[in-house]
């Protein structure tokens, strides 16, 4: 490393295109890897979402089998699984990341909201012949950029969740196109003012803060109350 | 950080950019290395040792001229070849009383004259040498007994009209001289190559060595916005002659011990190469300067930029989650807690490609550190360097664009 260095004044063509090579195969290495990683993400939300079908085709079938059995096989937690709530945190990290396959997300999203509905109607069906009182609510977003405060309803309501576990929260975004979900917005008469809630049959629209959601739904105290209970009676 | 949109775009471009430029670096040293690093036009140190003079411009540099002055003094070459000139630039404070101690030692002349700045001091001692060799040592620096050994015999080769040597951090101690010492290793890779480029935009202050006829051919130093190494630098590059780079002529210089004083610096020198630039447009571009016009000098402006927009996007990114933080304690009542759930580790390819860039940055300051002083380890200030210069960088670059916009001019010190 002794000699000094200098190079006649020219253009290194060929470093640069030996260079502009090896950037292009680094870029193409680390876009394949994240793209790699993201499809395992979305393979393991695909998988959480079959279970999720198959937990509720198994609740469908008992719901058809109830005439032969009691209602002490089904209880409210039997339908939503754990599963489904962190569901829709993951949809939402995918959403912001570059490499994710747009379509499939979009399939993913369609299908989880699809899997929301179907439980939502079969815990209506059961608690109707089981007497059970769950308590949910229906929530409507947009993503689109128009709704400034989704944001702060949606940290709002997985706090609500946190501090009531056995609270049902069916979030939707309204500019998904699936029809089932067009069927549920217009039975609800969801206008497009978002953020908006479905509470006890009832719309509420703009932001709402947790003291204004256990307000408006006292069963909350309840469900606390039987969450206690339960683990009581578990002793 | 987000990803997507056009931000996310200008991102991925940059990041391609800063990438690429760092790839054809090292691709340009490993075919230069293949060639084991042969001096071209025969620089063998064979030819007979030319008459040097080695000018030391100082205004108030009391506290270190003498060291600079022994050090020109101990320099391996014949005493009758070498002269020092010190040259007092209307000093307010003892320098000229340090200076004058080396009155009537052999080879030494000493010059005092009305403040004009560091070109006038230089001029000055081009217009009273006779010497074949000129060449500026700043006062705070000092010189590495062989370097004169290391530099001359480069100018064997008829076409070298400036030979730069390898610059590093005097006896750091405080934590900023330490990460300024590994950017100053990644500087004597840059120099290094950008002198086997052909493409050596800056002839540093310190101990770099000009034919003294070349320099005087061009007309001399001139103010070139405050930084009149990189004007001379590209005034040499526009008249065609070459500067060579010779990484084991070792200099020491001192850097600045506090963030002010480093911004301070670190605005000159990037106004002035941003006005210099602006000076030597024409070469942008232009297939006529090799790889200095088509690479080297549109890609240093364009990391000026992107070193401003990282910085801004990150910083937005990270106010905007500071401020989504705060709102949403304010909404739930409590502190969110970080998911350890694996699905969420962040695999974008933007961090792949920033990690691959970060690694890149050390093999550069590690092979300076090997062309500079044989060893391959990295300085220990490499971590902290990595970790936060980048933050601090933009505040200088950003300040100086502002500046260089205004022409508001930058003060020395």
């Amino acid at each position: 490393m002794e000699n000094p260095i200098v190079g006649a004044r020219r253009a290194d063509w060929r470093s640069y295109a030996v260079a502009l090579v090896i950037t292009t195969a680094i870029f193409a290495t680390a876009l394949y890897a994240s793209n790699y990683f993201n499809e395992r993400r979305i393979a393991e939300i695909r998988t959480t979402q079959d279970n999720i079908s198959i937990d509720i085709l198994s609740l469908e079938t008992q719901f058809d089998l109830l005439a032969e059995h009691s209602c002490r096989d089904i209880s409210e937690n039997s339908v939503l699984s754990k599963e489904i709530r962190p569901l829709a945190e993951r949809l939402s990290y995918l959403e912001t990341q570059r490499s994710v396959d747009e379509s499939e997300l979009l399939r993913l999203k369609r299908y989880y909201s699809l899997l929301q509905i179907k439980d939502l109607l079969l815990m209506k069906k059961v608690a109707t012949k089981c007497s059970l009182k769950p308590v949910f609510i229906l929530y409507f977003y947009s993503n689109e950029g128009d709704c400034k405060d989704c944001e702060n309803q949606g940290y709002a309501l997985t706090a609500l969740s946190e501090k009531y576990p056995q609270l049902r929260i069916y979030s939707f975004d309204y500019n998904l196109d699936i029809s089932a979900l067009q069927t549920l917005l217009s039975i609800n008469d969801v206008e497009n003012k978002l953020p908006a809630l479905s509470i006890n049959d009832k719309m509420y629209y703009g932001f709402r803060n947790i003291q204004d959601i256990e307000k408006v739904l006292p069963q909350l105290a309840t469900l606390d109350k039987a969450a206690s209970s339960t683990r009581k009676s578990a002793r | 950080m987000p990803e997507i949109g056009i931000s996310g775009d200008i991102i991925y471009t940059l990041l391609f950019i800063s990438l690429y430029f760092e790839v054809f670096l090292l691709v340009s040293f490993l075919e230069r290395r293949a060639e084991r690093f042969r001096p071209q036009g025969g620089g063998n140190g064979a030819g007979a040792l030319p008459r040097v003079a080695i000018v030391i411009p100082c205004f108030n540099e009391e506290r270190t001229l003498a060291s600079t002055i022994e050090s020109v003094l101990a320099l391996r070459y014949p005493r009758e070849l070498l002269e020092a000139i010190v040259v007092d630039d209307g000093s307010t404070d003892g320098t000229l009383r340090v200076a004058k101690q080396y009155e009537g030692r052999e080879g030494v002349r000493i010059f005092h004259k009305e403040n004009g700045g560091k070109h006038t001091a230089l001029n000055l001692a081009l217009t009273e040498t006779t010497a074949d060799l000129i060449g500026c040592l700043d006062a705070d620096s000092t010189v590495g007994p062989d370097a004169l050994m290391r530099i001359v015999p480069v100018f064997d080769n008829k076409d070298v009209s400036a030979v730069t040597p390898g610059i590093h951090v005097k006896n750091p101690k405080t934590m900023l001289q330490h990460v300024q010492d590994a950017e100053y290793n990644l500087s004597v890779f840059n120099r290094f190559m950008l002198a086997a480029l052909g493409s050596a935009f800056i002839t540093p202050g310190p101990f770099s060595i000009f034919r003294t006829q070349t320099v005087r051919d061009l007309g001399g130093w001139r103010h070139g916005h405050s930084t009149e190494d990189m004007e001379m630098a590209l005034r040499m590059q526009a008249g065609g002659h070459l500067i060579a780079n010779a990484p084991s002529a070792t200099v020491h210089t001192s850097t600045p011990r506090t963030l002010p004083e480093l911004f301070r610096q670190r605005v000159r020198w990037t106004y002035g190469f941003l006005r210099n630039a602006l000076d030597y447009r024409f070469m942008l571009g232009n297939r006529a300067y090799g790889n200095l016009g088509l690479m080297i000098l549109p890609l240093a402006l364009v990391s000026v930029g992107a070193g401003i927009y990282f910085f801004i996007h990150v910083l937005w990114y990270w106010l905007e989650r500071l401020y989504d933080l705060i709102l949403r304690i304010q909404i739930t009542g409590a502190f969110p807690h970080p998911s350890l759930d694996l699905f969420y580790i962040n695999t974008s390819a933007l961090w792949f490609l920033v990690y691959i860039a970060i690694a890149l940055i050390l093999v550069l300051i590690c092979t300076g550190s090997w062309i500079g002083t044989g060893k391959r380890m990295p300085p220990v200030g490499t971590p902290l360097f990595i970790l936060f210069y980048s933050f601090l960088t933009p505040l200088w670059l950003g300040t100086a664009v502002f500046r260089a916009l205004f022409k508001t001019g930058v003060e020395w010190r």
